[in-house]
């Protein structure tokens, strides 16, 4: 179930009024939300709601087991395998035709004939933030940072509809807590939680939707077909697509969770502000790079050792966290590049003295050339739309509703107080009534923009 | 919470919330019902359209007996990106049945020269391609796109997600095709569609003909025509119109049956100038679904995990397959 559709707009509210109902007596309010949850989930694909029980088995299983053990070899090695199995559900769903095919083409160039079975096997949507959260879930309740969790916890956890789908990735010793008790109907932040659905919605439909369809869709598709003038202008258009498209994604995911009591982690701060790799990557996708840097970088020894070992856990880091966003190259190429950006930022502090906004010109463009890796369907396609800004022509996609998208997409992240903030706190200030009403008329405006085909799928759901 | 308290802002409870989220519904409800049951008639059958056309129904009935509907409307129509596609010419006109009681006419347009042993006519340059249709045919026309826009071709992509011949509810592509070639003047279409059909249409005399009876073949073989010569532009243009891969569900596989059946009549009167590649021999033989097949000698998966599409592989293959056909008719 999209967020932004029909469908969701009939759920929620009665899923909203039928969860404060019960909030006061958790022994309904908990089926009744894991319910939710699972239909939310299987109107995507009601198969893979056996997978989500699995995994929630699985790890609330693993989690039991080394709740139990006192020993912590026998912890860890508990640990161990429930992150093995939750990364082998990830690997074979997510991996396994694009290992096949590589292998394959591996063999054929070398003219052996033996590829891999080829199988059809369709992607669950949200597995790459569902596998991730409960190996965050395993591996804190192994660390001793939370106590193992009863299954129905757990499950609400792992299956939770507002960031089921894709994320913002909540850890569990954020999450769990706010399920020990009800939440508490007399403060819950509805004007941020409207302000950030309308916002999310707004950001997705009318700003990202809008540039994928206009500009950064035909010149990513067909790029010989554009000149250098259109060809850049893609290319910050992808920029201020993607943040709209994942960042509304997140707003509406927040603001959902808040009408619900809960209080999920900010998932992206200004990314298009940063002043170096390592900066964006605190800004940008935020649950995500902390999840790679407790779960990954700083397990494989951090700036603990020498610079080199250094070095490496940030490539490792990177290029992991690159395959995460998907089975192909291109992703491998971008998680690559962001990986040397940070080796190089790196091996550069304290030697190179440069003004912020220097700093900034160059980050930003720098992110702008990742997202070309990142949004070409194949490297052959990275490299002939990057040839193509030796092209000079006309411009053909530059109008005033392109420009004027991407300019307030990227703008505001620049000024020192944003002024969406200021609004923010103007809203906070008027009836729920008339919240209401302005989310309703933002939501009639937005859906007026919307083409007879609906509302293109979120990017980060093929994550 | 303590991330979104701001200092002089309302302290709200539950109760706000449920207040904001009910004003919200109703508004939408009183001001756009009817786009509730439209979006439920577009949906696919199942338990999610019978909720939304449970809610979308007395939602439509409530906004139509006020005045609100219209003036949202009127105030918001020019946001939408549509193609405005009013007026008559759609299928559910008359004429769109193309009966009649004369028999037919054959016109020399029914025969390609290489069924008459006729000298294939001199190949045209080829300016624009316009590839259209459903969900098929994405990426299909990519591909399309990328051999012909090096060679300076004009490739116009026009999709329509969820879109059907036998579902003009959502767009009339009666009306659509011919507002394609009034927009693009392509000398080549390529035609790419059938994934959603097997609606019930209205017959003669506006009776419901469900899927997938010869009646109902008749009705949609009728609407093929139509756009055929819409696209076909007199003999001007060149259409290649591409039947569809079985599908792995069994009664999807019977509508595409029908629908490729379909298209081969339709296109009867004007082989000269429409070529139907038939994609049955090639990614399903028999009529027998597969994930895989061997494409330049290695085993290759061809489909989409839906069972319906065709994966990237797989529309490559068969934009070659279309610009094989193109390459006889036009050089660029």
């Amino acid at each position: 179930m999209l967020f932004p559709t029909v469908q969701f707009g009939i759920f929620f509210p009665i899923v909203l009024a039928i969860s404060w109902a019960l909030m006061a007596t958790p022994h309904l309010w908990k089926p009744f939300i894991l319910l939710a949850s699972y239909v939310f989930y299987a109107a995507a694909s009601p198969v893979f709601c056996l997978l989500l029980g699995g995994v929630t088995l699985w790890n609330y299983g693993a989690a039991r087991l080394i709740g139990g053990s006192a020993d912590d070899r026998t912890r860890r090695r508990i640990a161990a395998l429930a992150v093995s199995g939750n990364l082998l559900a990830l690997g074979a769903f997510k991996y396994y035709s694009f290992f096949a095919e590589s292998v394959a083409r591996s063999f054929h160039a070398l003219s052996l004939g033996v590829p891999l079975p080829l199988l059809t096997v369709a992607l669950p949507v949200g597995i790459s933030f569902f596998t991730f959260q409960a190996i965050s879930y395993t591996v804190d309740v192994r660390r001793g940072l939370i106590e193992p969790a009863t299954l129905i916890d757990v499950a609400i956890y792992l299956s939770f509809f507002p960031h089921l789908i894709a994320g913002p990735i909540v850890r569990a010793r954020e999450f769990l807590p706010q399920l020990k008790r009800p939440r508490d109907p007399r403060h819950v932040a509805v004007s941020s939680g409207l302000f950030l659905i309308g916002m999310g919605v707004v950001k997705k439909v009318v700003i990202a939707d809008y540039l994928g369809r206009t500009v950064v869709d035909p010149v990513f598709g067909v790029p010989q077909a554009y000149h250098a003038p259109d060809v850049l202008l893609a290319a910050y258009a992808y920029a201020a697509q993607i943040y709209c498209d994942f960042s509304g994604y997140t707003d509406i995911a927040i603001g959902l969770a808040l009408l619900l009591g809960f209080v999920f982690p900010q998932n992206f701060h200004s990314p298009y502000r940063a002043t170096g790799f390592r900066d964006f990557w605190r800004r940008w996708h935020m649950t995500l790079s902390r999840f790679l840097r407790d779960f990954l970088y700083i397990p494989l020894g951090g700036n603990r050792g020498s610079r080199l070992m250094t070095y490496r856990n940030l490539m490792l880091t990177m290029v992991l966290g690159g395959l995460w966003h998907g089975a192909a190259w291109t992703f491998v190429l971008w998680g690559t590049y962001n990986g040397l950006g940070l080796v190089l930022e790196h091996a550069l502090a304290g030697k190179l003295r440069t003004p912020t906004w220097l700093r900034w010109f160059v980050t930003f463009h720098l992110i702008v050339l990742g997202w070309v890796l990142f949004r070409a369907q194949q490297i052959g396609i990275a490299w002939s739309f990057l040839g193509r800004l030796g092209s000079f022509g006309a411009p053909t996609l530059w109008t005033a509703p392109v420009l004027g998208a991407i300019l307030i997409t990227i703008g505001p992240q620049l000024l020192p107080e944003r002024p969406i903030d200021r609004l923010q706190a103007w809203l906070g200030k008027l009836s729920p009534a008339v919240l209401g009403f302005a989310l309703s008329v933002v939501i009639l405006f937005v859906a007026a923009t919307v083409p007879s085909q609906g509302v293109a799928p979120f990017i980060y759901f093929r994550f | 919470m303590e991330r979104f308290d701001r200092s002089g802002t309302r302290r709200f409870r539950a109760r706000d919330g449920l207040i904001a989220v009910t004003v919200a519904a109703i508004v939408l409800i009183v001001c756009s019902g009817a786009s509730i049951r439209k979006q439920g008639e577009e949906m696919a059958p199942g338990i999610g359209r019978d909720v939304v056309l449970a809610v979308g129904r007395p939602a439509a009935w409530i906004a139509g007996q006020l005045p609100l509907h219209s003036a949202v409307r009127t105030m918001t129509g020019w946001l939408s990106p549509d193609t405005n596609l009013g007026g008559p010419g759609g299928f559910t006109d008359a004429a769109a049945f193309g009966t009649g009681d004369a028999i037919p006419a054959v016109t020399p347009d029914a025969f390609q020269p290489s069924q008459i042993g006729a000298p294939p006519p001199p190949k045209r340059a080829l300016h624009t391609v316009l590839v259209t249709g459903d969900s098929m045919s994405e990426p299909l026309d990519l591909y399309v796109a990328q051999a012909l826009a090096p060679d300076g071709v004009k490739v116009i992509r026009d999709p329509h997600i969820g879109t059907g011949i036998s579902l003009s509810v959502l767009v009339d592509w009666s009306k659509l095709s011919t507002h394609q070639v009034r927009q693009y003047h392509p000398d080549a279409v390529v035609v790419f569609i059938g994934a959603n059909d097997g609606y019930a249409m209205p017959g003669l005399g506006g009776r419901s003909v469900g899927c997938c009876s010869a009646q109902w073949a008749a009705i949609y073989a009728a609407r093929v025509r139509r756009m055929m010569n819409t696209y076909r532009q007199e003999g001007v243009a060149r259409v290649y119109w591409l039947t569809l891969p079985t599908p792995r569900d069994g009664a999807r596989a019977k509508i595409s049956l029908v629908v490729n059946a379909a298209i081969e009549v339709a296109a009867e009167p004007w082989r000269d100038q429409i070529r139907v590649l038939d994609t049955v021999p090639v990614f399903t033989p028999g009529n027998r679904y597969r994930d895989s097949m061997t494409v330049n000698g290695q085993p290759t998966i061809v489909r989409q995990s839906d069972g319906i599409h065709l994966n990237n592989a797989g529309s490559a293959f068969a934009s070659k397959l279309v610009l094989g056909l193109i390459d006889q008719d036009f050089t660029h």
